[in-house]
């Protein structure tokens, strides 16, 4: 029997990925982020959010990808969108590149990731919806709010490894 | 009141025996049987029946709780037996009181009166009405469902901010009455938001009455409870945090306190002891006052066995003043009492205590009178999740300092001269008041790539305490203070010591909140990494000539700040009011083992009019003056100031006055303590040669006088009154200077007037070589000092000082001078 799911899509460069949507709180664009000194690259700082105090976490640098360039970014709003999640009572942003819809995607469409796709992002993936428009990447929420509870270096031994 | 407790009781019988709780059935019942006799109204219940229906219901209670958790509860099957024979008992013997005397209960003088009962009594009926209200009135709501609706207040709060602002910009008469309206409703709406987390302090305190009792029945005395200022409100959290330490404040009054009653009778004291809880607001703070009447703290044996214990040694323990002593009680392990009961005197307390008011933001404070009580003082902040804090700028980032935190707020001027920034083995210092600071550099610890700030840059510094290591953290600006609600960090950042919560500030944007211990253990990590590079960055470390004077800043009365050198300052002592004694027409003190005597400025009523008001302590800057303390009674002792403004000497005519120190923004007078004591104690004390030597005619300018004096601020005053007379003045900061200036210059001084104690050479060995001189040993010298003891007198006469006065008497002075030197013309 199949199994379906609803995803909040999200682009990051050209790739498009997912969050099962009972983690989302809502989407947002364009809030200020105050910068927070020290902190690990992935954390890009904090956000105001109607009192409540998210972090702003940059899915690119926790991917390792290379920063937004003005040429790829395909929408014409300048606003930083992010996705709002809610891991064990804690906030954080998602900054992503563009917002897509929300959809509905079965299991039967549902694959590992390939194991070509670097270990960086790899980690991160539960795996690929492969619907008939896009390959859609499912990510795995709980194994990204482990990794930036964790301590700051983990990445970067990652990336120099 | 007994009907409703009667009634109540018949329920519970009612309920417990159709539910099956046999056992709680059979003790309701008993309970409701005993009662039985009281409710008609023909007996008085006595101590026995009340005691034995509080064992029964706590049984019950006890029992409630281990069915609510399905723990079987053998305890209470064992209990029941005893607790309803305890009951019947009771019951009997209050008939068997009410059949001698047949009359009405409450008329009868012959029942006896139960104090402790009529005490327990009133303030439970009251209490039991409110509750009944209350309860119909109230609801109960998850504190995190009001932590979120003041987060969105907050937030709402802000978006009227914006709404208002933009207002401003709109033509339209309709949006800016609507955006008022708003403005109107949304602070309402936020007053009453901060009140619901507020509860009456009065919530734990009324349990207070049955613990008071219970103990005072245990430990055969006889104590009162009294609650004033029940209604004041505090933060319930707060509230939660302050319930223990209070309950044991309490009990230790009830244990260590008051005394049984044959020992109050024997002190002259009435036989019921009394314990009063006050709670008022002041100054933006809940103070709960904890006030007993019993034997209060004594000194003797609390320095006593603190010897025993080894926190003093027995020479330590003779200069041990009353307050050290009574904070002898906060240390951890030390208890007073003779043997250890099972109410208190484990000494595991009052550290507890006072850890945990300090933990949530309070301060204890304890004054005692040995025979006539104990007061401790609680001052709690009113609410947890607000801290006054100081917002800063660095980097372009806005952080918050905690207050507590914060000592003081330094602005280094660039060009002042005196005051840099000074390296050291490659880390940046700055000399506080003699001290070494050591500098942190906020940008430096955020972007190790940013530059050091560069000489003649105005530097902000905030001077910050951690863990009793104190540092000054350079800052690019120092914006404001403000209430902030602090808020936990993202887990993303915990791994950030040097943060410890963030913010929301009032314009909607975030700021970090530093954390000060952290930011002290990047300084030690780092300090390495700078050592190893100092030799880099060699920046040459600068004399600082310093020619600043310490004063001690004080309050008196309504007028400009007082203020005298910080010199002349022995101590600062707080006194109660209470402490103060008369001799005479002198106010005196008992300060360690003698006496001391008090001075005031101007009025010397309003000490007398404090001392019967108020417990309020007194604060006392203490000065030795030839060699004996005196106590000068100021309002409030504000700071410590250190400034290089000179003295204005003008307009000065009363004699206990220096001069004035014109700050940027203020006057600040200051005052000789000397010239103040002498006027009070001494006023026909005169140095007896100047008497001499009148009339006096001579020629000022016709002299020059070498003055030797190695503190600017005396170097300055003693030269300006010089000045002002009309003498030609050289001045040399020590003897060593001074004495190649002798040199240097031969017999051109009419008279050299010479500190005593100076670095190098002092007065005393500055004389001898004068006076070993060929060309001087006829120069009158005058010794000036404030060390104005026999001892010193003598000295100064045996090595040659023709005349030895106290410093800052202008008058004198230049009577003295004069004096030498129409002596020397004379010779």
């Amino acid at each position: 029997m199949s199994h379906v799911k609803q995803l909040t899509t999200f682009f990051i460069g050209k790739d498009l990925y997912g969050i099962e949507v009972s983690w989302v709180q809502e989407v947002t664009g364009n809030l200020p982020i105050v910068k927070v000194p020290l902190a690990p690259a992935h954390v890009r700082g904090l956000i105001n959010l109607r009192g409540q105090i998210a972090a702003a976490i940059g899915l690119r640098q926790l991917f390792g990808l290379a920063e937004r360039s003005l040429e790829t970014s395909s929408s014409t709003s300048s606003g930083q969108m992010s996705v709002v999640c809610k891991f064990d009572g804690n906030l954080v942003a998602l900054l992503v590149d563009e917002i897509g819809d929300v959809m509905e995607v079965s299991s039967d469409i549902f694959e590992a990731p390939p194991k070509t796709v670097p270990p960086m992002v790899r980690r991160f993936l539960g795996g690929v919806y492969k619907t008939e428009s896009a390959l859609l990447s499912l990510i795995d929420v709980e194994r990204v709010s482990e990794e930036i509870s964790n301590v700051a270096n983990q990445t970067e031994n990652i990336n120099a490894s | 009141m007994i009907d409703e407790l009667y009634r109540d009781i018949h329920s519970l019988k009612g309920t417990s025996y159709l539910f099956g709780f046999e056992l709680m059935g059979q003790i309701a019942h008993a309970m409701e049987s005993s009662l039985e006799l009281v409710r008609e109204g023909t007996h008085v219940p006595n101590r026995t029946l009340i005691s034995a229906l509080f064992n029964a219901s706590e049984a019950l209670e006890l029992d409630l709780e281990c069915t609510k958790i399905r723990l079987p509860n053998h305890q209470l099957s064992e209990l029941t037996p005893s607790l309803v024979s305890g009951l019947v008992a009771a019951a009997g013997e209050l008939q068997a009181l009410a059949s001698t005397v047949s009359a009405p209960a409450g008329s009868d003088p012959s029942v006896p009166q139960d104090p402790a009962l009529a005490v327990i009594e009133k303030p439970e009926i009251r209490l039991a009405k409110e509750k009944e209200v209350e309860a119909l009135a109230s609801i109960r709501v998850p504190v995190s469902l009001l932590d979120k609706l003041m987060t969105l207040m907050g937030e709402m709060v802000l978006v009227r901010n914006q709404v208002l602002q933009y207002s401003n910009n709109v033509e339209s008469l309709d949006f800016q009455t609507l955006s008022q309206r708003l403005n109107v409703v949304t602070s309402e709406i936020q007053g009453e938001m901060m009140k619901t987390r507020m509860q009456p302090i009065g919530n734990i305190t009324s349990k207070f009455h049955r613990v008071v009792r219970d103990l005072g029945q245990e430990l055969s005395k006889n104590i009162t409870f009294v609650m004033e200022g029940g209604e004041t409100e505090l933060d319930k959290s707060l509230l939660e945090a302050i319930k223990d330490p209070l309950t044991h404040i309490v009990r230790n009054s009830c244990d260590h306190g008051i005394e049984i009653p044959e020992v109050r009778k024997k002190a002259g004291k009435p036989e019921g002891g009394s314990i009063v809880i006050r709670s008022f607001h002041e100054g933006g703070q809940v103070v709960i006052e904890i006030v007993d009447d019993g034997k209060g703290l004594n000194r003797d044996a609390l320095v006593a066995k603190a010897v025993e214990k080894g926190i003093f040694t027995d020479a330590q323990a003779k200069n041990v003043s009353e307050k050290d002593a009574f904070n002898l009680i906060f240390a951890p392990g030390f208890s007073t009492a003779a043997k250890v009961t099972n109410v208190s005197g484990r000494g595991v307390g009052m550290d507890v205590v006072r850890t945990n008011i300090e933990k949530i933001g309070g301060s204890v404070a304890l004054s005692s009178r040995l025979g006539k009580g104990t007061t401790i003082r609680l001052k709690i902040p009113l609410t947890l999740a607000i801290v006054p804090a100081l917002i800063v700028n660095s980097a372009g980032n806005r952080f918050a300092i905690p207050q507590v935190k914060l000592v003081e707020l330094l602005r280094v001027e660039g060009n002042s001269g005196s005051h840099q920034i000074e390296t050291m083995q490659g880390v940046q210092v700055f000399r506080l008041r003699g001290e070494i600071l050591p500098l942190l550099d906020l940008n430096r610890i955020l972007d190790e790539n940013h530059p050091v700030a560069s000489d003649g840059q105005v530097v902000n510094i905030a001077v910050l305490n951690a863990d009793n290591f104190s540092f000054g953290l350079i800052l690019d600006e120092i914006l404001d203070t403000a209430d902030i609600v602090v808020k936990p960090l993202s887990r993303a950042l915990k791994s950030l010591n040097i943060y410890s919560g963030a913010t929301i500030l009032g314009d909607g944007s975030v700021a970090l909140i530093l954390d000060v211990l952290g930011l002290a253990k990047v300084a030690r990590i780092t300090e390495e990494t700078h050592a190893s590079n100092a030799t880099g960055r060699s920046k040459e470390i600068q004399s600082v000539h310093s020619e600043s004077q310490d004063f001690l800043v004080f309050k008196i009365g309504s007028g400009p700040k007082h203020a005298m050198p910080l010199g002349f300052v022995h101590r600062l002592e707080e006194f109660p009011a209470s402490q103060i004694d008369r001799t005479g027409h002198n106010r005196v003190v008992r300060y360690r083992d003698s006496i001391l005597p008090l001075v005031t400025f101007g009025a010397a009523e309003r000490i007398d009019s404090l001392a019967e008001s108020h417990d309020e302590p007194v604060s006392i800057v203490v000065v030795e003056r030839a060699g004996v303390l005196y106590g000068i009674q100021v309002d409030e002792v504000l700071d410590i100031l250190a400034t290089s403004v000179s003295l204005d000497r003008t307009l000065v005519q009363d004699g206990c006055i220096v001069g004035n120190l014109v700050m940027p923004d203020e006057l600040i007078i200051v005052v000789d303590p000397f010239e103040l004591i002498r006027s009070v104690f001494h006023a026909d004390e005169k140095p007896a040669s100047v008497k001499s030597v009148s009339p006096i005619h001579i020629d000022p300018s016709a002299h020059e006088i070498l003055l030797v004096e190695d503190t600017a601020f005396f170097r300055r005053v003693v030269k300006d009154v010089l000045d002002r007379a009309g003498y030609r003045v050289t001045v040399a900061g020590d003897g060593l200077e001074a004495s190649e200036l002798l040199r240097a210059t031969g017999p051109r001084f009419s008279l050299i007037i010479s500190d005593i104690e100076m670095p190098k050479m002092n007065g005393f060995e500055f004389a001898t070589f004068v006076r070993a001189s060929a060309e001087h040993s006829q120069t009158p010298m005058m010794g000036l000092s404030s060390r104005f003891d026999q001892k010193y007198i003598q000295e100064a006469k045996r090595v040659g000082f023709d005349l030895y006065l106290e410093k800052m008497r202008p008058e004198v002075l230049l009577q003295s001078v004069a004096g030498l030197i129409q002596n020397r013309k004379a010779a």
